[in-house]
C-alpha cells in the first residue's frame, strides 16, 4: 500500500514538473479552428528571459500573435536532448511553422524536418545539418542567418573610439570579448568587433576568451575577472546567460561592458554602454508573416544592416558624440558596401 | 604559459570562488548519505535556493531574509525527498531525480511569471564580500583571501563544524551508526527515522546555501538552470572525498582549480601552439580522473546508504 502511495506521489511530482516546462501560451485567444496559422517556437536552453536571443525570439512570437492574429505556443528546451522531442511535438500537432531557436539545433531540425515534409520549419542562426554535420537546404526549412559581424563592428567602433580617447574609465586601451562557445554566430560578432578595433586603432590590445557555456553565470564572471586583471576596460559578451556573469564582473570592478543580441542597457545601468543587436524578434515575426502571406522562402534568408536585421542598441550617457557619429558613419558604410566586416577572428 | 597563469593569486582566488558552491553541495551529500539516505535532489535544492533567494532579496531588500528564504526553500524540497525516501520507502534515485526536474520546471516557470520577459532586477541586495583589513594588504595572500565573499568563509567554517560533529560528538556517531547499521542502532534505542529526517533536511539547507551563493554573491540575478549541474559535481566531490567533509573540501578545491585553470590558460601557448579552448574546458574532469585513479584508492560508502529502514513486523 505504502509503495503504491509512494509511486503516486512521484507521479504527481513528475506531472507538476512537466507542466512547469511550457510557459506563455495561447490563453485568451480563440482562433476559429482550422483557420488560424499555428506557429510553434522551441527555445534553446537558457530560458525565455535569458535577456538574450531566446527572449528576443519570444518577443517576436508575441508580436506576431498580437499583430497577425496567429495562434502561437512556446516550449523551452531544458537540455540539448529536448530539441528533437520538442520540435516533434509541434510538428505532430500540424503546426504550420515550427521555429528552432539556435545554431545548436541544426541537427535536430534536420531530423524532424525530413520526417515531417509538410510542416514548415525555420532555424535561427543555422541550416539543417545531417548526422555527419553537413548542412543542406531542405524545401520546407528556412535558414535564418544574421550578419553578426556588422553588429560587432558597430559596437567595436564605439568601444575603440572611447578607448583611443581614454573616455571615462577606459584608460588602458585594452578591449576584450568573451564568447559562449566558438561557433560561427558567436565568432562572427567577435570578428567584427576586433576588425573595427584594429581599423580604428591598430595599437589597441585585444583579448578574447570563452566561458564554454551559454547558461553558467559563474563561469562567465570568472572569465570577466580574469580579463579585468589584464587591464580590460571594455568587455563585450557574446554568451547568452553566461555572458550576464561577464557583465556582472564589469559592474563589480567598475569597468564598461557591451551587451549582445537584445538591448541590455538595463541589465547594469552605468556599466553597459551599448549592445550589439541582432533582431531575432524580427526574424521570427517576418517568417511567421511569410507563412501567413504564402511568401515563405526556404533556404538561406539573411538579416543584416541593410534590412535593419542588426544594429547597435541604446547608448549610455558616457558614450561621447564622436563615438556615436563614428558608429553611424560605419553603419552607413556597411549599408553601402564600403565596409565589409571580417568574419574571421583577428585575435583568437 | 607562465607561472602566474598556473598558480598566481588570481587563479587561487578563483579556485576558492568556484569551489564554494560545489563544496556546500558536497557537505549536504556527506550529511545525508552518512545517515543512509542518497540525496541526488541536491541539484534541485541548489536551484530553488538560488531562485527563492533572489525573489526574497527583491521583495524584502534584506540579505539575511533572502538567505533564510533560500535555505527554507531548499529545506522544503529536501523534506519532500525525506518523506518519499524514509517514510514511503520509495526508490531514492527516482525521487531525487523527480525533484530535480520539479525544481528546474518550477523555478523556470515562476521566473517567467514573476519577472516576465525582462529578467530579475539589476539592483538586488547581495551577500557582501569580507575585507580582511591588514591581511588584504599582504601581497599574494591578500590577493587570494583578502576579499572573498562571506559565504566562502561560511562554507569553509562548515567543513570544520561538520567534520567535528560527525566524528567527535555523540549525535554525530549516532548519525553514522544509522547509516552503517540501522538495525543495530535501533536496538540500542537510536531513533533511526528521525535521525535520517534531520540529516536530509540539513543537506537541503546546505545545498540551498550553495545555490544562494551563485545567485546572491556571484551573479546578483537568477537565470534558468544557473546551477549548471553543481549539485551532481558536489556528489562526485563527496565520493571522491570518501564521505568526509575534509575530503569533500579537497575534492571541491580540485574541481575549482581545474575550472579556474581552464580560464587563466586561455590564449596561452605551449611553444608556438595555442591550446584549444575546448581542450582546456576538460581540465577539471581530467584532473579528477587522475586524482581518483592515482590517489584516492577505494572509496566505500556507508553500508546502509540508499536502503530504506523497515522496523520488523511493519513491512
Amino acid at each position: 500500500m505504502k509503495r503504491v502511495l509512494a509511486y503516486l506521489v512521484l507521479a504527481a511530482i513528475v506531472a507538476a514538473a512537466c507542466g512547469g516546462g511550457g510557459t506563455g501560451g495561447t490563453a485568451g485567444t480563440s482562433p476559429s479552428p482550422g483557420k488560424a496559422i499555428k506557429v510553434g517556437l522551441v527555445t534553446d536552453v537558457g530560458g525565455l528571459n535569458d535577456k538574450s536571443f531566446n527572449q528576443a525570439a519570444n518577443t517576436g512570437r508575441l508580436q506576431a500573435e498580437k499583430d497577425l492574429g496567429l495562434q502561437t505556443q512556446v516550449i523551452e528546451s531544458k537540455k540539448q536532448e529536448d530539441y528533437v522531442p520538442n520540435l516533434t511535438t509541434f510538428a505532430q500537432q500540424n503546426y504550420d511553422l515550427v521555429i528552432a531557436v539556435g545554431f545548436l539545433m541544426q541537427n535536430a531540425a534536420w531530423k524532424v524536418a525530413t520526417q515531417f515534409p509538410n510542416v514548415k520549419f525555420a532555424i535561427i542562426d543555422g541550416a539543417p545539418a545531417n548526422d555527419k554535420g553537413d548542412t543542406a537546404n531542405l524545401p520546407n526549412v528556412a535558414n535564418l542567418f544574421f550578419k553578426e559581424q556588422e553588429a560587432g563592428y558597430l559596437v567595436g567602433v564605439i568601444a575603440a573610439t572611447m578607448a583611443k580617447n581614454k573616455v571615462g574609465k577606459a584608460t588602458h586601451n585594452t578591449l576584450c570579448s568573451m564568447g559562449g562557445i566558438p561557433i560561427p554566430p558567436v565568432d562572427h560578432y567577435i570578428a567584427g568587433y576586433q576588425d573595427a578595433i584594429k581599423t580604428i586603432d591598430p595599437s589597441a590590445t585585444i583579448i578574447n576568451g570563452y566561458s564554454n557555456d551559454f547558461v553558467d553565470q559563474q563561469k562567465g564572471k570568472e572569465v570577466g575577472l580574469n580579463h579585468i586583471s589584464k587591464n580590460c576596460d571594455i568587455l563585450f559578451q557574446v554568451a547568452g546567460g553566461s555572458g550576464l556573469g561577464y557583465i556582472a564582473a564589469a559592474k563589480e570592478k567598475g569597468v564598461y561592458a557591451i551587451g549582445v543580441d537584445v538591448d541590455q542597457i538595463d541589465v547594469a545601468p552605468g556599466t553597459v554602454i551599448t549592445s550589439a543587436i541582432k533582431r531575432v524578434d524580427k526574424a521570427v515575426y517576418d517568417t511567421s508573416k511569410s507563412v501567413k502571406d504564402n511568401s515563405f522562402k526556404a533556404g538561406d534568408n539573411f538579416f543584416s544592416a541593410t534590412n535593419d536585421g542588426v544594429g547597435y542598441g541604446k547608448l549610455d550617457s558616457v558614450v561621447p558624440a564622436d563615438a556615436k557619429a563614428a558608429a553611424d558613419k560605419a553603419l552607413a558604410d556597411i549599408k553601402s558596401g564600403a565596409i565589409k566586416p571580417k568574419t574571421d577572428l583577428t585575435v583568437k | 604559459m607562465t607561472l602566474d597563469q598556473v598558480i598566481g593569486a588570481g587563479v587561487l582566488a578563483a579556485t576558492l570562488r568556484l569551489a564554494t558552491p560545489i563544496l556546500l553541495a558536497a557537505l549536504g551529500g556527506v550529511v545525508s548519505e552518512r545517515s543512509g539516505v542518497v540525496n541526488i535532489a541536491l541539484e534541485g535544492c541548489m536551484l530553488v535556493g538560488a531562485f527563492f533567494g533572489v525573489v526574497a532579496a527583491d521583495r524584502t531588500h534584506s540579505v539575511v531574509l533572502a538567505l533564510a528564504v533560500a535555505m527554507g526553500a531548499g529545506g522544503i524540497l529536501a523534506a519532500i525527498h525525506a518523506v518519499a525516501a524514509i517514510h514511503l520507502r520509495s526508490d531514492q534515485i527516482v525521487s531525487g531525480m523527480a525533484l530535480n526536474i520539479l525544481a528546474l520546471g518550477l523555478t523556470s516557470y515562476l521566473d517567467y511569471q514573476f519577472y516576465g520577459n525582462t529578467g530579475t532586477p539589476a539592483d538586488l541586495a547581495g551577500v557582501p564580500d569580507v575585507s580582511l583589513g591588514p591581511i588584504a594588504a599582504i601581497p599574494f595572500v591578500g590577493d587570494v583571501i583578502g576579499n572573498q565573499n562571506a559565504i566562502v568563509w561560511v562554507a569553509l567554517a562548515l567543513v570544520v563544524v561538520i567534520q567535528a560533529f560527525l566524528f567527535r560528538t555523540v549525535p554525530g556517531l549516532r548519525l553514522r551508526a544509522v547509516g552503517e547499521h540501522p538495525r543495530a542502532a535501533d536496538t540500542v534505542g537510536i531513533a533511526v527515522r528521525p535521525t535520517r529526517y534531520w540529516a536530509v533536511l540539513a543537506s537541503g539547507l546546505l545545498a540551498a546555501l550553495g545555490g544562494a551563493y551563485l545567485s546572491l554573491s556571484v551573479a546578483h540575478s537568477f537565470t534558468d538552470g544557473m546551477t549548471g549541474g553543481r549539485g551532481f559535481i558536489g556528489l562526485a566531490a563527496m565520493i571522491f572525498g570518501r564521505w568526509t567533509p575534509a575530503g569533500a573540501l579537497v575534492a571541491s578545491l580540485l574541481f575549482g582549480y581545474g575550472t579556474a585553470l581552464s580560464f587563466s590558460l586561455q590564449g596561452a601557448s605551449i611553444g608556438s601552439v595555442q591550446v584549444p579552448v575546448q581542450l582546456l574546458s576538460t581540465l577539471p574532469y581530467v584532473l579528477t580522473i587522475l586524482a581518483v585513479a592515482g590517489f584516492v584508492g577505494r572509496s566505500r560508502p556507508p553500508a546502509a546508504d540508499g536502503l530504506p529502514y523497515e522496523t520488523e513486523g511493519h513491512a
